[in-house]
């Protein structure tokens, strides 16, 4: 049970669900599979007096558009992403990151649209606050941060968890955003403010419609890594996703797109180290270097009991890897045909 | 078995209730009706009640747990048109008109299901609060995938913790079920 009240309408359209949003302003949250929203109002970290349930609006099943790019109905779940033949041979990228999210459950249960979307996490946020850290933090409206209380006023570093958005950005992917006005499109990146208090740059009453990625050129190879400490049903200590482009020699790297996720209040791309790839031939000296790089500059928020220096070593040695591993991915599919 | 009838859950009208969609309103009680294990239920039911309390508080069957309450844990797992998913984070309202299974659902009679033979056999149970979450979660895999590899038993029960197996028990339960040859039944 959630301890307030609150109301709860289903709706038949996405565009329904706007108006219902748009009228509620502030006091209303879209429902999508509940697996984020619903425990952060267990916690009372959110209180919204509506909820406006998306579970009656049926998902288009992911399509390849004429010019080749694919098109995923943000309602789409992440069981459904994981298993569906068409995702796993055009984005397997896609594939790969919905299949390390939570658990089978979980999985079932929430969206894509809602993975994007869901909050920023911190120890001290997520629990409940009846025993300990009970005044309100700044991401509750308080006036204090628990964890780095010399921080200046209003800034909250929590540490944004989404599996998916990482790979979504280095496949240079858009979303389309449905809102009172229509449509618009902006790049995934865009989707971050970098801001823990306000991390996504939607309205209240904006939603996400679609994602589309476009199509992989010839010579597109990709890596991608969760590190965890169990493996399995464990937010990320570093999501590493990494898109290549290599020229037909496939060694020089032609275009590189780099994400670190789950390290800071959103995705970061290391643009610096992308580029130090870019024109050069692959060895693992250069790709080690590249690592290092990102490391240093990601700057990883101490999170869940690792520290700075801890976290900063796990990019570094996974990114490597996660580099080396696309490029072996290229050399087994030119071995292979 | 259970009385089939309308119950009123939660009527409490605290000063913790808050603005509904209508500025000053309290949200409205639904009606809903569920097929749990076969048999229709009509419950009515505020928007903040999960499908957890529904089943074991009014429609009183309590083999399905609730431990964590916040999606973690797993013991709440049943199955929603035959996908595992957690009673604890889903609302009861979204649950109108569907089609439930819970650990109740399994045997048929006396009848354990296979399932839950081979979870006896392995001695895949031992303080039994996982295990209601562990079946279900092991039935949704072996419907979709009758042969699966111990590593797809891994990824399939990722979402279930147990606290006193080691699970190893659990997924050589789980192999046994399936008919597969790499995995010794115990007591048989
Ligand atoms: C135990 C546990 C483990 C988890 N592990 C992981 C993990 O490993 N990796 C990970 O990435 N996440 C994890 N999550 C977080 C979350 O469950 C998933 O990210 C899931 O995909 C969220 O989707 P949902 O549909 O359930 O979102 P909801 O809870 O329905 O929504 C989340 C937020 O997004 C908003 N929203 C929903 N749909 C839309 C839309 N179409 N447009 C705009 N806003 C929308 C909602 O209003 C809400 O604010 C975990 C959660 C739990 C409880
Ligand atoms: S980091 Fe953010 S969420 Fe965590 S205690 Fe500080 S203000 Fe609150
Ligand atoms: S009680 Fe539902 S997941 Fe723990
Ligand atoms: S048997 Fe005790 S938690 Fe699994």
């Amino acid at each position: 049970m959630i301890l307030f009240d609150f109301d709860y309408e289903r709706a038949d359209t996405l565009e329904q669900a706007v108006a219902l949003l748009a009228r509620l302003q502030g006091d209303a949250r879209a429902l999508a599979g509940g697996t984020d929203l619903l425990p952060g109002m267990r916690m009372e970290n959110i209180r919204p007096g509506l909820l406006v349930s998306l579970s009656g609006i049926e998902p288009e099943a992911p399509q390849v558009l004429a010019d080749g790019s694919i098109r995923i109905d943000a309602l789409t779940r992440l069981a459904t992403l994981e298993n569906s033949e068409l995702v796993r041979r055009v984005v397997p990228m896609l594939a790969q990151s919905a299949h390390v999210v939570g658990g089978n459950q979980i999985r079932q249960m929430g969206t894509l649209g809602g993975n994007l979307c869901q909050e920023v996490r911190c120890l001290h946020l997520d629990q409940k606050h009846d025993y300990q850290f009970v005044a309100p933090c700044y991401k509750r409206g308080g006036t204090c941060c628990y964890p780095f209380p010399r921080n200046a006023p209003e800034v909250c570093w929590s540490v944004y968890m989404s599996d998916i958005a990482p790979a979504l950005i280095a496949l240079n992917a858009q979303v389309e955003i449905l809102g009172e006005t229509g449509t618009r499109r902006i790049d995934v990146e865009a989707l971050f403010t970098g801001n823990g208090l306000k991390p996504l740059a939607l309205s209240q009453a904006e939603l996400l419609r679609a994602v589309l990625i476009p199509a992989a050129a010839p010579g597109f190879t990709w890596g991608f890594h969760k590190s965890t400490v169990r493996g399995g049903l464990e937010f990320g200590m570093a999501v590493l996703a990494v898109a290549l482009q290599l020229a037909e020699d496939g060694r020089t790297c032609t275009d590189a797109r780099i994400v670190v996720g789950a390290v800071r209040e959103g995705p970061v791309r290391p643009v610096a180290a992308e580029r130090s790839l870019i024109g050069k031939t692959l060895d693992e000296e250069r790709m080690e270097q590249a690592a290092a790089d990102t490391s240093r500059v990601v700057n990883p928020l101490p999170h869940h009991g690792f520290s700075k220096r801890h976290l900063m070593d796990n990019i570094r040695v996974h990114l490597r890897r996660t580099l080396a591993r696309a490029l072996q991915r290229a050399r087994d599919q030119e071995a292979g045909r | 078995m259970h009385e089939t009838g309308v119950v009123m859950l939660d009527v409490s009208k605290g000063k913790d209730v808050r603005v509904g969609a209508v500025a000053g309103a309290q949200s409205r009680t639904r009606l809903i009706s569920l097929c749990v294990n076969g048999e229709w239920h009509e419950v009515a039911v505020k928007p903040r009640i999960m499908l957890v309390e529904v089943i074991r508080d009014t429609i009183g069957l309590t083999g399905t747990k609730a431990s964590c309450e916040s999606g973690i844990c797993g013991a709440c797992t049943v199955l929603i048109e035959g996908r595992p998913v957690l009673a604890c984070i889903t609302l009861a309202v979204e649950c109108d008109g569907k089609q439930i299974r819970t650990v109740e659902g399994l045997a048929e009679g006396e009848k354990l299901s296979v399932v839950q033979e081979a979870f006896l056999d392995q001695g895949a149970v031992q303080c039994g609060f996982c295990t209601p979450g562990m079946l279900m979660s092991a039935t949704a895999l072996l419907e979709r995938n009758p042969k699966p590899t111990r590593q797809d038993i891994n990824k399939a029960l990722e979402g279930n913790l147990c606290r006193c197996t080691g699970y190893n028990a659990i997924v050589d339960a789980v192999l046994q079920a399936s008919g597969q040859e790499n995995v010794k039944p115990v007591m048989k």
